[in-house]
């Protein structure tokens, strides 16, 4: 641990309070600039087959402004003209212009309007001034009277308090882009849901909050239609409170701990783990929230909620109708079968491989370790015929085959480094005793082998439950589709239904990922148990 | 050496014939069946004749597609190795930390490699589709994007897409070895490292890098093997749509054995895909033969 002398903590903590007092004030003087833009439109008009600076296009140019002038008249406010051409050709291969005419009125409004407006947005603002105002209480708190008492010194309650600022600096941070969400949301998603003729509930009292926000009350009826044109963004101060409130927080974390850097990393480490979590389980989302929403929900470019509004479980019994119990009764018998002759061919060689010297020795383990990338796609026009031949294509029987072989290299690999980190004592011992080999193998090394030879079981049974591209190959009949295949019957070339697809999918996902958890811990080092020498 | 004795000389090889004998149909046979296919005719029928000359390689380089799909194929193996090792390496560090919940976070990190390929590609090709697509309705929904993005506008985005599916998959596979690796590592190391006065870069470029290697070797070339042979995302995604465009190698020999009916050309690209295959894993044999010798 670092000690300061007391002068140089007091410089230390006063430039960090100073600094984060300044940054929490500025942050307020920034919600009383105008924060957000907007560019609404009161009143449009197209002039079509013309060109620019003909007569029609004057005659329509100038009852634009004219509009322009008496909205300017009315209101008070500085109403611009907009104009936009697009040139097209018409049905007599001549070039004309479409000019679109536009008197928009650019409004700006302060965090204070915002915090006014009763709008869902307002209420997050609320929230980061609360946030913002208790992170400097709690830092003038946590700093009174220990100014100069260095980090490692502090009483334990004090520092709390200074890292409960930091906290509710970093809430604040994490509420502007929760802001601008809620803008993005109440001034273009839910307006274009309504004018699209969705309204969701709630609409009515939204218009109403923002007729009074935007246009002081006066458009009442016509607030819909002038809001469904409005373009709007956020301006320098909102964007400005970002690096501010994150000053703030760094500030407080100076106070508390003096070396940012440990809890910077530690806050780096957290926001990793979440981001790469949330990213994994995104799509495990979608297969839950799509496998019970309804056909026309999954296909619905206006749906309006992240969950299905009714979850439909006759989703569950519809592909339970179409086949599905089969396709999984398929994949666990191929999987099983699979599973058990790879094991019975594997244990034998990854014992003599272990535990026998003879000439070749070296060869095949090469030819173990080539073997592991052979792999059965680049193959599939030589396995179809081999199958053909032996009359075992189209079947679950050929499939168990195809797959113990495939994953035979890496079930004897795994196998053998779990025997080789185990010692051959008591086998020697009961050799001598007179037990067989094999015997001596059964009786004594697998049982002390056994998790090395439930990870490799676990694996090759994954591995063929999840496989694809053979099956789709060789399994031509429905009812010997295992449920890998089985699925894409959902999703034809014109219509997919998504829903079933999804649900199927989950029913052949959640039991392999259970599996796949329980082996986790010696995932990775059965790996490379492969590789160590034991 | 951990051995036992052995009682005939011909013991070991009983105990490695189920083994071999099964090897030997499953595996051997289709690269035999595979070599002699690419060397003769076959008819339409799929009825195979005599020696053609390579006949079926030039066609296979004759192929219109065949520029454009060795390209993707190269990008792909490229990104999806690349990429997913970084990502899988900088995820293995952060696992290797204590924290609370790290054992919640390792069984999540596994969740994409426990899933069949053609669900994970299934389920992201809903997500990235144009209007209804999930990505648009969460986005919609939480106000970040304020109206709907084609996500899937030219077929270069869709590969990128495809190659991001395929990152998505291999991160685990990678995080995983190079954790096994990271947790043989002695803290002695990391200790007399620290007493050095050696910071978190130091260490990490002078004792986590050299002594992971050996497991980032093996994975790497691992990988490149898996991800050359990965079909179910691309297929599953764009069928190689728009005219092969999106292929890599393996979708399109799929293809043209499958579905063109051209087992000539297709066979011979096997071949092709065979030998790049072999040399990659010739380096992991003796990388790991080297290892084993040590």
């Amino acid at each position: 641990m670092r000690m300061n002398t007391p002068e140089a903590v007091l410089r230390v903590n006063r430039r960090a309070l100073v600094a984060a007092l300044l940054a929490a004030a500025l942050c307020l003087v920034a919600l009383g600039l105008p924060v957000w833009e907007f560019s609404a439109t009161v009143f449009s008009k197209k002039s079509g087959n013309t060109f620019v600076g003909d007569e029609k296009y004057l005659a329509v140019k100038a009852e634009v402004e004219a509009e322009a002038a008496r909205y300017t008249e009315e209101t008070g406010a500085v109403a611009q003209v907009f104009e936009n051409v697009t040139e097209r050709t018409n049905s007599k291969g001549q070039k004309t212009s479409m000019v679109a005419f536009e008197v928009r009125q650019a409004m700006r409004r302060t965090g204070w309007d915002f915090l006014r407006s009763g709008l869902a947005a307002g209420k997050v603002l609320l929230a980061l001034v609360l946030c913002l105002v208790a992170a400097a209480v709690l830092l003038g708190a946590g700093m009174r009277g220990t100014m100069d008492v260095d980090w490692p010194e502090l009483l334990p309650r004090r520092r709390g308090l200074r890292l409960g600022a930091a906290a509710l600096g970093l809430a604040a941070l994490l509420l502007v882009p929760v802001f601008m969400m809620c803008c993005n949301l109440a001034f273009t998603r839910w307006i274009r849901l309504a004018t699209d003729g969705f309204p969701r509930p709630g609409t009515d009292a939204l218009l109403r909050a923002l007729d009074g926000f935007l246009y002081g009350g006066t458009a009442g009826e016509k607030t819909l239609e002038l809001m469904s044109g409005l373009r709007h963004q956020a301006m320098l101060p909102l964007l400005a409170m970002l690096p501010l409130l994150a000053g703030f927080a760094l500030c407080a974390v100076v106070c508390a701990d003096g070396d940012p850097r440990q809890t910077l990393a530690r806050a780096l480490l957290f926001a990793f783990i979440i981001a790469l979590c949330v990213v994994i389980l995104y799509p495990y989302y979608v297969m839950v929230i799509t496998g019970f929403r309804s056909n026309a929900e999954t296909t619905d470019m206006y749906f309006q909620h992240m969950f299905p509004t009714k979850w439909v479980w006759s989703n569950l019994k519809d592909i339970i109708d179409r086949g599905v119990p089969r396709y999984l009764l398929n994949s666990l018998m191929l999987s099983v079968g699979a599973t058990a002759i790879a094991l019975l061919c594997g244990i034998p060689a990854a014992y003599a491989m272990a535990r026998m010297h003879f000439a070749g020795r070296k060869v095949f383990l090469g030819f173990v370790i080539m073997s592991q990338m052979f792999s059965p796609v680049v193959l599939l026009v030589g396995i179809s015929r081999l199958m053909n031949a032996l009359h075992l294509s189209d079947s679950v029987l050929g499939l168990m085959f195809i797959n113990a072989a495939f994953n035979q290299a890496f079930a004897i690999w795994l196998l053998r480094g779990t025997f080789v980190s185990i010692s051959s004592e008591m086998e020697q011992a009961a050799c001598i005793d007179g037990c067989s080999t094999v015997s001596a193998m059964l009786r004594v090394l697998l049982p002390i082998a056994a998790p090395g030879i439930v990870t490799t079981l676990i694996f090759v049974f994954i591995n063929a439950w999840n496989e694809y591209t053979i099956s789709t190959v060789l399994i031509s009949t429905t009812s010997n589709k295992p449920i890998t295949v089985g699925i894409t019957q959902f999703s034809s070339f014109n219509m997919i239904e998504w829903q079933y697809l999804f649900a199927a999918a989950l029913l052949a996902t959640v039991p392999v990922v259970i599996l796949f958890m329980c082996i986790e811990k010696h995932l990775a080092a059965g790996l490379t148990a492969g590789g160590v020498k034991g | 050496m951990n051995t036992i004795p052995i009682r005939h000389k011909w013991e070991p090889y009983v105990w490695l014939l189920p083994s071999i004998l099964l090897m030997a149909i499953f595996v051997v046979f289709p690269i035999v069946i595979v070599f002699k296919l690419s060397m003769s005719e076959i008819s339409k029928a799929g009825i195979v004749g005599s020696w053609n000359h390579f006949a079926n390689f030039r066609a296979a380089f004759r192929d219109p597609a065949f520029g454009t799909v060795m390209l993707n194929t190269a990008v792909w193996v490229v990104s999806v190795v690349g990429l997913s090792t970084v990502l899988g390496f900088i995820t293995a560090m952060a696992l290797n930390v204590e924290f609370h919940g790290r054992r919640i976070a390792r069984s999540i990190v596994v969740f994409p490699w426990a899933t069949s390929l053609v669900i994970q590609a299934s389920v992201w090709n809903y997500i990235i589709k144009g209007e209804y697509g999930n990505l648009n309705n969460v986005l919609l929904n939480l106000g970040i994007i304020k109206s709907a993005v084609n996500w899937r506008s030219t077929y270069q985005i869709e590969f990128a897409w495809e190659c991001g599916v395929g990152i998505f998959v291999t991160i685990p596979f990678v995080a995983f070895t190079v954790l096994a690796g990271l947790q043989s590592i002695d803290k002695a190391y990391y200790e007399a490292a620290t007493v050095d006065g050696a910071g978190f870069w130091r260490k990490l470029w002078n004792v986590t890098l050299p002594l992971v290697k050996p497991s980032l070797t093996v994975c790497t070339v691992l990988n490149i093997i898996y991800v050359f042979n990965s079909f179910p995302i691309i297929y599953t995604i764009t069928k190689g749509a728009p005219a092969n465009k999106t292929d890599t190698m393996v979708t399109l020999l799929y293809m043209r054995a499958f579905y063109d009916n051209q087992k000539g050309a297709a066979t011979a690209m096997s071949v092709i895909g065979f030998a790049i295959l072999c040399v990659c894993a010739s380096i992991y044999m003796m990388v790991t033969m080297r290892k084993e010798e040590q």
